[in-house]
């Protein structure tokens, strides 16, 4: 009888020395399993779909103090908005005046950051001009052809194959990808966000960060005007080797360096050995200046 | 009716008329009382205006800094706890931000302290020394000039000059234009951390270490430019570093509503 009983215990995970260490782990694993199911029904999300009807350069705003902004190419005349609120103390106000869309979460008194998230996913005629601001991120666009401008404090913006559009961007140390944009107008500001360019071409080139580095990977196209600066970051630049450009790098603190043949140009901004470059490649059809105060700036040739 | 009474069911008059017997009593005192008759045609007028209103017609940015100017004249913006509770008599939008809306003429008028700065900023007695002796190799003026930083006759630095630049030795270090002492921050960046803590309080760290690094920047650039007026990337360095700060307040001001 003394052997069923221990045998018993011991399948309940009782020894004579007390409890073993595998029922302390599987007792937190349902704790842990239970407190999840009841954060998330404390934390129930609702989704709403909201749509409308738009006619070209449709003007969309979507403003969120937390949660995640999804933006990709719908039909030509209609807008479709989809809401996922993470609790019930955040509701979405949702305005149309004409062209003119107005998407704002609205946290009710007492939410905590967490539940007054909101995620927005919207289907949008390509052409939208597009505001869309969340503190928190990430903001991700995709094959649009309008005026976007993304705003975010820590938000990770992502923006690809946006063609003929104008990107501003903003963030304090939120982090900004730009892929496959092409003949755009780019505006980037940030005060320590990294920033990446892949394949980013057009007319206007511009970013600021402030200690912050700035990574581009591509050829600088034709006939654009290229102005990348940053206060402590390093810049790095990847380009081909039949890269048409005009050449300007100055690090005030910081060293330089390139491997790209470059063609010696008349200055009147003096090259200083290990601090500034100036030179051209090809055509020199672009116009591209590097700028670090304390940084390094570094061209590489892929 | 009373004229309390009157006053307490006015809201739901002006949205949709009340009840039969409630409306007669509440004529019969419109009629009798000029205080609650005025009180019902201002409000009505107000109302009926308010729904005219668009965001098109929203004042532009001039006026909100006129006023926060005045208010900052008359000391109303100078401390957070100064500032009286506005009364809330209509919802307002989340896009706008009317509780910090001071921190857009702050960052506004960061901005154009920066470009003044710059664009006005007498050359220290050492940069004037060097701009007079260009013609002199450059490491001796400099080392001279920094070993006796007596004041020479002025000499225009309006101007740069490139050859200075070249003619600069090495690049000083980091530590070289650093300013050793760290200052107190000014009374803006003051109110604008204690806005923070009131209205975001976990942000705090996070934008007094930003707002300290850009001003670590612009202090960092400003030592620079004080010892090499004519260097034009280094000035732009400067102006950049300001426009980090004006754009930190503003990302301020759409996060805290």
């Amino acid at each position: 009888m003394a052997v069923l009983k221990r045998a018993g215990l011991r399948r309940a995970g009782i020894t004579q020395a007390g409890i073993q260490p595998t029922t302390i782990q599987q007792a937190a694993v349902v704790t842990l399993v239970l407190a999840t199911c009841l954060s998330s029904a404390a934390f129930a999300e609702t989704k709403k779909e909201y749509r409308f009807t738009v006619g070209p350069h449709a003007n969309i705003s979507v403003d969120t103090q937390a949660g995640a902004i999804s933006v990709k190419p719908g039909s030509g005349t209609e807008v479709v908005v989809t809401a996922t609120m993470k609790s019930d103390n955040v509701e979405v106000d949702q305005q149309q005046n004409g062209n003119r869309i107005d998407i704002a979460s609205h946290i009710l008194q007492g939410a905590g950051r967490q539940s007054g998230q909101v995620d927005y996913e919207l289907l949008v005629p390509p052409d939208a001009i597009l505001y869309l601001h969340s503190s928190t991120g990430p903001l991700s666009a995709e094959h649009l052809q309008g005026y976007l401008t993304l705003e975010g404090a820590d938000a990770v913006v992502n923006v690809r194959n946006v063609e003929n559009g104008t990107v501003h961007v903003q963030t304090m140390r939120g982090v900004i990808n730009l892929t496959d944009v092409l003949n755009g107008r780019v505006d980037i500001g940030s005060i320590s966000g990294d920033v990446h360019l892949k394949s980013v071409t057009g007319p206007l080139v511009q970013v600021n960060t402030g200690s912050g580095k700035i990574f581009y990977d591509g050829d600088f196209g034709s006939g654009g005007d290229y102005k990348f600066a940053t206060h402590g970051g390093n810049i790095e630049a990847l380009v081909p080797a039949d890269v048409s450009a005009d050449f300007r790098a100055h690090s005030v603190l910081g060293r330089v360096k390139h491997d790209v043949p470059l063609k010696p140009k008349h200055s009147r901004f003096p090259a200083e050995t290990g601090s500034s470059f100036v030179g051209t490649t090809g055509q020199a059809t672009s116009e591209v200046v590097l700028r670090s105060f304390s940084g390094k700036i570094r061209l590489k040739q892929r | 009716m009373t004229c309390s009474e009157v006053q307490r069911i006015l809201p739901e008059f002006l949205g949709s008329a009340p009840d039969g017997a409630l409306q007669t009593d509440f004529q019969t005192h419109l009629k009798s009382c000029p205080d609650c008759s005025d009180l019902l045609s201002d409000l009505t007028f107000i109302a009926s205006e308010a729904r005219q209103l668009t965001a098109s017609e929203e004042p532009p940015a001039r006026v909100w800094v006129r006023i926060a100017a005045e208010l900052r004249a008359e000391g109303l913006i100078r401390e957070p706890e100064s500032v009286p509770v506005r009364p809330i008599l209509v919802p307002t939008s989340p896009r706008r931000r009317w509780s910090a809306l001071w921190l857009a003429p702050v960052a506004a008028a960061v901005l154009a302290a920066g470009a003044y700065v710059i664009n006005h900023q007498p050359a220290s007695p050492v940069a004037k020394q060097q701009v007079a002796s260009t013609a002199v190799p450059a490491p001796a003026a400099t080392q001279t000039a920094v070993a006796n930083p007596t004041p020479v006759t002025p000499a225009p630095v309006s101007t740069p000059a490139p050859q200075q630049l070249a003619q600069k030795s090495t690049p000083p270090s980091l530590n070289a234009v650093r300013p050793a002492v760290e200052p107190e921050p000014s009374a803006e960046d003051r109110q604008f951390l204690s806005v923070v803590s009131t209205r975001a309080p976990s942000m705090r760290a996070t934008y007094e270490n930003q707002l300290q690094a850009v001003n670590a920047d612009i202090r960092e650039t400003q030592a620079y430019v004080n010892r090499y007026p004519g260097d034009a990337d280094a000035r732009q360095h400067l102006m950049d570093a300001y426009q980090q700060k004006a754009l930190l307040y503003q990302i301020a001001l759409d996060r805290i509503q």
